[in-house]
């Protein structure tokens, strides 16, 4: 093992990957000052972010990478999580400089809670790059389950009634549909090794091992677990009508976090179902899979827009708003076509960055305004210009609008459904996407345009609070005109892999 | 080869599992329904070393232990210490919103419908899928019911961890178990679940002066 770790580049950077989140929350642990442990959080999110991007050059070249006999497993899919981790990590970070540090000032948390808010940061980033890398799907269930935990308590930072019940709420129905994934997941290894018994061997639990005896498994079995696994981790994923808590823990959230939580956990959540959808696929057809992947993305998609069109919550409506895109994304996939699957990859990093991008600017504001209420926030572009300026980029890209990215996915993935000819899911989601530019982009011109009720200081919040949001701004410009040439070749690739059932039946 | 001895030795421990379990259902007290966790998860740990025994997988005595030291031991510890630090002068489930009584009735109906289920399951089957397989099935349905049937949020933590030692029976039994890497990783999970939420019931009782879930109502759409 130890003559692998030196030999190989890769072992070494995934050892990297998650070490350096773990080191950073023990040094945060131990240094305990303010100005310390934040310099130390945004530097080993920055760590995190170069890593990430040396490893997903590396998968570019060698398309999967295994190291530590299989425990730890990257291919182009797990490349795309980790961007989305790695990016909107580092400009979490950087933005919770901002946003805690004016919490603070504010005497709303005091020293303790600031380190257990970057301890569990990073505990956080640990706990959602182990999805993506790990091979055995037990550890990878082990992974999802603890994230859930350590964002319960950067849920619960602030004590207060709506805060405490939001993350009991998480908690509780979280926990209950991942055990039910876990179901899913200990059938799946059961009839891997229904035929020979591996006894103590974890390789029965691995994804490639399933994928190579997929087309074996007993076709009922299959179904049945899959099942389990679309509910099960779709509640976590937030795919309705199992999103419930959802809208609570995000807006109840601090503002960084609740960027992460929409923005990447969602992903990581989703990420499981696309694991073992390629494992169905392979098994008995895409047909089963798929059909239930666009029966509760259309749900997602219906019931979100029903819930932003009435919203008076700003960072519900944005909670609501990741349900819907969930959504989007699950119906793609379900599309089962070569474009629709490109649109959904590129659909995940598209609604991480814009989500993020909201988030942030919905942590300036509500501070700015001391309200999350909707009716209460009018003329942001007068009180704050720039946070303003990307609040309007964000919302107006989120709705779909061109030329910015997100209408650049949206519109593969419809395209997608009418070329796979699903004409009515094809249809709906239209419809609801209509109901849902109406509905968020009157809220957004009323706060953004609409005159202050009460005078304000005309103000942005701090340049560390700005620099997240114009890089995102940019990466939002950029990816509605073209996407990069790498990252196009890894979203090609990671269609290959999801469409290889397919193949094979 | 299986004597027919051990099969009623297994069918035994069985039900021993789930009257322990029904112990959840039928008292009202704080500390009691701690106590019948602790009866169900000792009878787990007995039965995983009988199947470790039956099978002669040397993993599973130590998940046994493991079970036994971490879930029979040291939660219910944390959980007495919440119970009894908890400022909330009646420590009794009053009105929960289905009745006791049939509470009693509907759990013995999951209980048949978990027998139900299994039967319509292709499963190829030994003894031991036979006779644990429904009782885990049991368990997670009146864990379930508990979360959705009771008003205190202690008794609903005891059905996540009621709904938790039924899917751990569910995969010891038809698996054998995973590799001791994962197990750790799932205690360690549940260990750090159950500490945050007492952390979450404390402060739960601090603000609302009550762990009764009817305090937590106030975030919807309307």
């Amino acid at each position: 093992m130890f003559s692998e770790l030196f030999s190989s580049l890769e072992s070494l950077l995934i050892l990297a990957l998650i070490l350096t989140p773990i080191i950073s929350g023990l040094l945060v642990t131990f240094l305990k000052r303010k100005k310390i442990i934040e310099a130390v959080t945004v530097f080993s999110s920055f760590l995190i972010l170069i890593e990430g991007l040396v490893l997903i050059n590396s998968i570019l070249e060698y398309k999967t990478i295994s190291v530590f006999n299989g425990i730890f497993y990257v291919d182009s899919l797990s490349g795309i999580i980790i961007i989305t981790i790695s990016l909107v990590g580092f400009l979490s970070s950087l933005y919770s400089v901002n946003y805690m540090g004016r919490q603070y000032d504010k005497l709303i948390i005091d020293e303790s809670k600031l380190v257990r808010y970057y301890q569990g940061f990073n505990m956080f980033l640990f706990t959602m790059l182990l999805v993506p890398i790990s091979n055995n799907m037990g550890i990878m269930w082990i992974a999802i389950e603890a994230t859930t935990l350590v964002s319960v308590l950067l849920i619960m930072l602030y004590v207060k009634q709506s805060s405490i019940e939001a993350s009991w709420k998480y908690l509780l129905i979280a926990t209950v549909g991942l055990s039910l994934a876990l179901f899913g997941t200990i059938f799946f290894y059961y009839v891997n090794t229904i035929d020979d018994p591996l006894g103590g061997d974890a390789s029965g639990m691995n994804w490639t091992n399933l994928v190579e005896n997929a087309s074996g498994f007993d076709p009922n079995l299959v179904k049945l677990a899959f099942i389990f696994i679309i509910v099960g981790f779709g509640t976590k994923a937030g795919l309705a009508p199992m999103h419930t808590w959802l809208p609570d823990a995000h807006s109840e959230a601090p503002s960084p976090i609740s960027a992460l939580l929409s923005g990447v956990l969602l992903n990581c959540a989703f990420y499981g179902i696309l694991r073992f959808h390629i494992i169905t696929s392979n098994s008995i057809g895409s047909h089963f899979s798929n059909t239930l992947l666009i029966i509760l993305g259309i749900v997602s998609i219906g019931i979100a827009a029903a819930s932003i069109y009435f919203q008076k919550d700003l960072k519900r409506m944005l909670a609501f708003s990741s349900v819907e895109h969930m959504g989007i994304i699950s119906v793609a996939i379900g599309f089962g076509s070569v474009i629709g699957i490109f649109g959904a990859l590129l659909h995940i990093i598209n609604h991480a960055v814009v989500k993020s991008l909201l988030f942030f600017a919905s942590g300036s504001i509500s501070q700015k305004y001391g309200t999350k209420l909707i009716s209460d926030t009018r003329g942001i572009i007068q009180t704050m210009p720039i946070t303003g300026f990307v609040f309007l980029i964000g919302g107006l890209a989120i709705i779909g609008m061109p030329p910015f990215n997100i209408f650049m996915s949206e519109f593969l993935i419809l395209s997608s459904g009418f070329e796979s000819e699903n004409f009515v899911p094809s249809m709906l989601v239209i419809l609801f996407l209509v109901i849902i530019f109406a509905g968020f982009g009157k809220h957004l011109l009323r706060m953004v345009f609409g005159s202050p009720i009460q005078s304000m200081k005309k103000e942005d919040l701090g340049i560390l609070s700005i620099i997240p949001m114009l890089v995102l701004v940019a990466i939002i410009f950029v990816m509605g005109a073209y996407v990069p040439e790498p990252l196009q070749t890894l979203i090609e690739d990671s269609s290959q892999i999801l469409l290889s059932g397919d193949i094979h039946n | 080869m299986i004597l027919p001895t051990e099969i009623n030795v297994l069918d035994i421990s069985a039900a021993i599992l789930l009257v322990a379990t029904f112990g959840l259902i039928v008292r009202r007290g704080f500390s009691n329904w701690v106590h019948a966790y602790r009866y169900q998860t000792i009878v787990l740990a007995g039965i995983v070393a009988l199947i470790a025994l039956i099978t002669d997988i040397w993993e599973l005595y130590i998940v046994s232990a493991l079970t036994f030291g971490i879930k029979a031991i040291v939660i219910p510890k944390i959980l007495f210490y919440v119970t009894k630090k908890l400022d909330s002068p009646i420590k009794l489930e009053t009105n929960p919103y289905i009745s006791m009584k049939l509470s009693v009735i509907v759990s013995a109906l999951l209980v048949a419908m978990s027998y139900f289920i299994f039967l319509q399951l292709n499963i190829e089957s030994n003894e031991i899928i036979q006779v644990f397989l429904p009782v885990s099935f049991s368990l997670f349905f009146i864990g379930l019911f508990v979360i959705i049937s009771r008003r205190k949020a202690l008794n609903q933590m005891v059905g996540l961890l009621t709904i938790e030692n039924g899917l751990f029976l569910f995969a010891v039994s038809l698996t054998h178990g995973f590799s001791l890497i994962i197990e750790i990783g799932l205690m360690a999970d549940i260990l750090l679940g159950v500490i945050i939420s007492s952390i979450l019931l404390f402060r739960m009782s601090k603000t609302f002066d009550s762990i009764d879930i009817k305090n937590l109502e106030s975030l919807r759409d309307d």
